[in-house]
């Protein structure tokens, strides 16, 4: 288990190659100090393997009167959450539905011909475009107003170690897929690393220029010249060092408990991790976007936790009339809905730094699915649940559309951020604009 | 990479016109004026009188702004008794002989000088110090990669059809299978390792191109692809990553081809070399034995000195200072993520803090090369385990303390002969590295005290492919194959000399300086007289020889007259040439300098070639007369321009010919020795036969590959040093390999080094 990014890696997240740099620790600061205008986030959360609908869609359009049972643990945010029913993947060609589902989700378009065979239809490579919160990243990432130091975070819980079609949602461009990171203390080391490595060097550079004044000693006086240069450049870097000093972070560090295991029955406690990570890296503005991948299309988690020893893409395949399986898919979704519903609580308790209100008063998360539904497969009425008001849509409220492109709802992701896109991915399906009703 | 090609030409040019060391004649009048009216009181060399100006006349003044000063005050009292071009001539030379930092540093007794370790040295010594907590393995005989055959991806045992050796990776396969017969060709899976062996130390490119899916796994070779295309997406073909390898060693390798959809099946891998086109992999830099993760540190330093000729170490520059920060921050992450397979522990195991502090300990040790003391493991290993919050943050600590410590960083910080310190010397010397475990177990039960022992352990070392890979690094320089990096030539008279035909002739030159070198004999003098070139089909077709088109490298003689070694390699001669004729001028001042260890000075003028066109019907070397024929010119151009000639069977694309412009060859040619004796040949044969048997070459050959391999001025090592090299060269029948453990032997042992002296300086 690795703890940290490495720091190839992290020169990377900084945008700068190691060549272009002539010494990365002394930035002045780790965040950026734009607070000058409104944050705008987004976080898209992901779960597999579609709803059980009967106990997750609302009735009734309009106000949220109440949750069906999986919703439930949104119950405090009532007045936050958006549920759009609906809204459907209409992205044809090569790949089953588990893949096009998660490929195409949010990058709107078709999956590139390839060789990952699913269980029917044709094989299918990496999606053929990039996904929306990376078109959104790169527009935030334009400005120097919006820029930040990562732009957009990926993620994941217990993503199985492997590349493939289902396990990646996030793409930079044609095949590109973005590896959600699934390893919170690697993600550690990616948010923090640099604040230890600075803690780690200010930590030797005394030891160290004891050991030049021993060894200036030994050497002839005409040598000593080259040691009292050195001596020299040590001290500067300590000067500098500690002018950048003890940097404020606006949000402290967490704490994470060490040793977790990347294993099935760790889930809860990765998943509460990675929630930390999110919300910390938001309070310290590292990024504006992200995604937070539980497992992935066709996950096979299995929620021991709560009772259930299933994987839960087998299960998800039992007839409606299997009242067991129904009980249990509907209580593995509920599980899913209180990581979000923690997340969202996360949010809400931690104070916008340097403005208003709470993060979660500038910030939208999108609880997503590649599924409508387990057992049939569809892409029709895909589940997305906006929580939150950084994207200034009208919350409280459950909207019916009548089996829309979900690549309108993409482009008003990005249009609630201004950036004004006509179309985004598959432009066939891109036809009336975003979606209407959802400002006020 | 344009513009240092460009510089590099530019330098040339300069330096092909050259004014001798003696020819200046103000000094001599300035000596004069020195002489009689300041020595009185400023000595003889400017070191002072005691009664009258006790302090040495030394600063960093121009020589302009000398003159001025001298002129409004000197001589004390009688300012008007040196003034205008009497001020300018004592001004220069009081600059000249003593007074400036350069005259300073050039009137210093040659010395071992206190060093950090050059890039080079760096790079190796983080390698190597990572690796020595690793297995590690050896190149054998064979080469290629290890291919294994499957039916489909699952790799299960019984479906595993064939295993054999593929000399390259360059398959088409068309709608057949890999093994047909016994493979269907509708799906199959196969997968190549081994390792990689960089020739030379550069940024490489890597290629591979398959309409299947496929994986390339290069230095971690069971880690991360670093092309991972085992997704089939699309109708991508070619797939491109590139790395920085050292020469000299071998890296994991892994690449995976799995053919399934697709109709038909492919695969091919290929690499572009620094400053070399892109080629299917060859052979010989192919091998099927595994290696282990080698640490390769990313962080860009900044160059070293080369002024003197070699790489050294002996100036810092915050950039330095930078680097080596960054540097060891990412060995130290690198580390950390590796920490119990370094360490040999276990996440749990219940002496995982004392495995990892005698990890910190040894970890020093060897960065060090030499024991700790008792106060240094206190500082380096106790404390840090003491104070860090982590067992893990403390050996960050301890391995980021050691990468910056003085010990690690500098050499020749003690200049005794302690068995350490030659140890230390013996293996920089040999590798740019650290010492191995055995050079540090002899060291430590005091075995590098006799000559014998130092000269048996030399004589192991210079055996590694590390020392291999020094000489041939060095050999390159030799013949500033690192300057020569973008040969073109004029299209319309010479169409066939594209760049892929350069870069066969970099290859065909690497191979015949690797055939010399690791040959029996090892002969220096087979470097100047072999008669043979390493050809394919392509450069033998260009340079007329009989080999099958699409014939690989092999060694192709020729007519002895026309061929000799490095003197005729058409890499070398197309090199020292313009862009459609031939130039004696360059050839000769790198016969000069580089060969005979000739000192040139840069010429008084800047001065334009003349244009072949201008003179339409003059040959090359008539040009070249009329071009150096002013008096200032010849003292030098009469050492050079002769040895030029001698090559001018040569032209511009290093073909033989027999005439230019209708005129006959004449490639006569003298050299007037060190000693006054005149030597005249005629051809790149005799030339080559003077040269190689010349005591002049044999010197300059020692002298240069010494302060390559140890990074200090011979002279430092005692007068003799360098006869008694040369001597044992001869003796030895000029065996390249034998003087290089020779010369590390002999500068493994330091001679007293005087702390106090050399302290004139402010």
């Amino acid at each position: 288990m690795s703890r940290f990014a490495s720091r190839r890696e992290f020169l990377r997240d900084l945008g700068l190659s190691a060549a272009a740099l002539p010494f990365v620790l002394n930035l002045p600061s780790l965040a950026f100090a734009n607070q000058g205008q409104r944050k705008q986030r987004l976080v898209v959360l992901f779960s597999p393997n579609g709803v059980i609908p009967k106990n997750f869609w609302p009735d009734e359009e309009g106000p949220l009167a109440a949750f069906k049972p999986i919703l439930a643990p949104l119950e405090p945010y009532r007045d936050r959450t958006l549920v759009l029913n609906g809204v459907c993947d209409k992205i044809q060609g090569d790949g089953d539905n588990h893949m096009r589902g998660i490929g195409c989700l949010l990058t709107g378009t078709e999956l590139f011909p390839g060789n990952i065979q699913g269980g029917s239809h044709t094989p299918a490579g990496w999606a053929s475009g990039l996904s929306i919160d990376q078109e959104i990243k790169n527009f935030l990432q334009a400005t120097p107003e919006s820029r930040t130091r990562f732009g957009s975070l990926e993620f994941g819980v217990m993503v199985p170690d492997r590349a493939d079609t289902w396990t990646r949602m996030s793409y930079a461009g044609p095949n590109k897929p973005i590896a959600p990171v699934d390893d919170p203390y690697q993600m550690f080391g990616k948010l923090y690393g640099r604040l230890r490595d600075q803690a780690t060097l200010r930590s030797v550079l005394d030891d160290l220029q004891g050991d030049l004044n021993k060894v200036k000693t030994l050497v002839s006086a005409a040598d000593r010249q080259l040691l009292e240069e050195h001596a020299t450049f040590v001290r500067e870097m300590e000067t500098e060092l500690q002018s950048a000093g003890d940097l404020t972070l606006n949000h402290p560090v967490p704490e994470l408990d060490p040793g977790i295991k990347e294993e099935n029955d760790n889930m809860p406690t990765i998943s509460r991790m990675q929630v930390e990570l999110l919300v910390n890296s938001f309070a310290n503005d590292f990024a504006r976007v992200a995604t937070y991948q539980i497992t992935n299309s066709v996950g096979q988690a299995k929620m021991r936790w709560i009772g259930i020893d299933e994987g839960h893409h087998e299960l998800s395949h039992e007839p409606d009339s299997n009242e067991t399986a129904v009980d249990k898919l509907t209580r593995i979704n509920t599980w899913y809905c209180e990581q979000l519903a923690y997340l969202v609580k996360r949010l809400a308790e931690t104070p916008e730094p340097g403005g208003q209100g709470s993060l979660l008063d500038n910030t939208t998360v999108v609880w997503t699915n590649e599924l409508g539904q387990g057992n049939s497969h569809t892409l029709n009425n895909i589940p997305f649940v906006m929580v939150g008001n950084g994207l200034n849509f009208e919350m409280g409220r459950s909207l019916k559309y009548n089996k829309v492109p979900h690549n309108r709802l993409l482009l008003s992701l990005a249009h609630a951020f201004g950036h004004r896109l006509e179309r985004f991915g598959n432009p066939d399906h891109c036809g009336d604009g975003p979606l209407d009703k959802l400002t006020a | 990479m344009k513009s240092v090609c460009h510089a590099g030409l530019a330098a040339l040019m300069v330096v092909s016109h050259v004014v001798p060391t003696t020819a200046a004649e103000e000094p001599n009048r300035g000596a004069e004026i020195y002489k009689q009216q300041c020595a009185s009181c400023h000595g003889g060399k400017g070191e002072g009188v005691a009664d009258a100006y006790a302090n040495p006349l030394l600063g960093d003044r121009s020589i302009g702004e000398l003159a001025r000063y001298i002129e409004k005050t000197m001589p004390e009292g009688e300012p008007e008794k040196c003034v205008g071009d009497d001020a300018k001539a004592v001004a220069a030379y009081i600059h000249e002989a003593f007074y400036s930092p350069t005259a300073q540093a050039r009137n210093q007794p040659a010395r071992v000088e206190l060093s950090r370790l050059t890039v080079r040295q760096y790079r190796q010594s983080l390698t190597d110090l990572v690796e020595s907590f690793r297995w590690s393995n050896r190149v054998k005989e064979e080469h290629g990669l290890k291919g294994e055959y499957w039916k489909d991806r699952k790799t299960r045992k019984e479906d595993r059809v064939q295993e054999r050796r593929d000399p390259v990776i360059s398959f088409q396969y068309g709608e057949e299978s890999s093994v047909p017969g016994q493979i269907e060709a509708k799906e199959y899976f196969t997968r190549w390792t081994g390792s990689l062996i960089a020739p030379v130390t550069g940024e490489y490119e890597f290629v591979v191109r398959s309409e299947n899916a496929v994986g390339l796994w290069l230095n971690d070779m069971w880690g991360k692809a670093v092309i991972d295309a085992t997704v089939k997406s699309g109708d991508e073909k070619e797939f491109k990553t590139s790395m920085f390898l050292m020469g000299g060693r071998a890296y994991g390798l892994r690449l995976e081809h799995f053919k399934s959809r697709e109709k038909t099946g492919s695969i091919e891998l290929l690499w572009k070399p620094p400053h070399q086109q892109l080629e299917v992999i060859p052979e010989r830099c192919l091998s099927p034995e595994h290696f282990a993760e080698q640490f390769v540190v990313t962080t860009t330093f900044p160059p070293d000195d080369r002024s003197v000729g070699y790489e050294r170490g002996t100036a810092i520059s915050k950039a330095w200072e930078e680097a080596i920060i960054s540097a060891s921050l990412e060995a130290s992450v690198y580390i950390d993520e590796h920490l119990n397979e370094l360490a040999k522990t276990k996440s749990d195991a219940g002496d995982r803090v004392q495995k990892l502090q005698e990890f910190c300990a040894t970890f020093a040790e060897r960065a060090f090369r030499r024991p700790l003391t008792d106060e240094e493991r206190q500082v380096i290993v106790t404390k840090q385990f003491e104070t860090a919050k982590h067992p893990d943050a403390a050996v960050q600590r301890s391995v980021l303390l050691s990468l910056q410590s003085p010990y690690f960083l500098y050499r020749e910080l003690s200049g005794d002969n302690s068995p350490y310190n030659v140890a230390s010397r013996l293996s920089y010397s040999l590798w740019d590295s650290i010492p191995d475990r055995e050079l540090f177990e002899a060291a430590r039960k005091d075995q590098l005290k006799t000559p014998e022992q130092i000269r048996n352990q030399a004589e192991r070392m210079s055996r590694d492919p590390r020392a291999q890979a020094k000489l041939r690094e060095f050999l390159h320089q030799w013949l500033k194959l690192d300057q020569l990096q973008d040969i073109s030539k004029d299209s319309e008279a010479f169409p066939d000399f594209t760049a892929d035909l350069v870069s066969d002739l970099r290859t065909s030159l690497y191979l015949f300086i690797d055939d010399v070198l690791q040959s029996e004999s090892s002969d220096f003098r087979q470097l100047l007289l072999s008669d043979a070139l390493f050809l394919n089909g392509r450069l033998a077709k260009f340079y007329g020889a009989d080999v099958p088109a699409d014939a690989g490298f092999q060694k192709v003689s020729f007519e002895p007259q026309s061929r000799a070694g490095v003197l005729s390699h058409p890499f070398l001669l197309a090199g020292l040439a313009y862009h459609s004729t031939s130039s004696p001028i360059h050839r000769g001042v790198f016969i000069s300098r580089h060969i005979l260890g000739r000192s040139l000075r840069t010429p008084p003028v800047a001065v334009a070639p003349l244009a072949p066109d201008l003179h339409p019907d003059l040959t090359t070397r008539e040009r070249v007369i009329v071009q150096t024929s002013p008096e200032m010119c010849q003292s030098c151009h009469s050492l050079v321009n002769p040895l030029g000639f001698g090559l001018e069977h040569f032209d511009a694309v290093g073909r033989f010919r027999d005439q230019e412009k209708g005129k006959s060859i004449d490639a006569k040619g003298t050299y007037i020795t060190r000693s006054g004796q005149e030597v005249p040949f005629n051809g790149v044969r005799e030339l080559a036969e003077f040269l190689a048997k010349d005591g002049e070459t044999h010197a300059a050959f020692v002298e240069q590959l010494f302060q390559f391999l140890v990074k200090q001025p011979i002279r430092a090592y005692g007068d003799t040093t360098r006869d008694e090299l040369t001597q044992h060269f001869v003796e030895n029948g000029f065996n390249i390999r034998r003087l290089q453990a020779d010369i590390a032997a002999k500068a493994s042992w330091v001679p007293a080094i005087e702390k106090t002296a050399a302290n004139v300086s402010p």
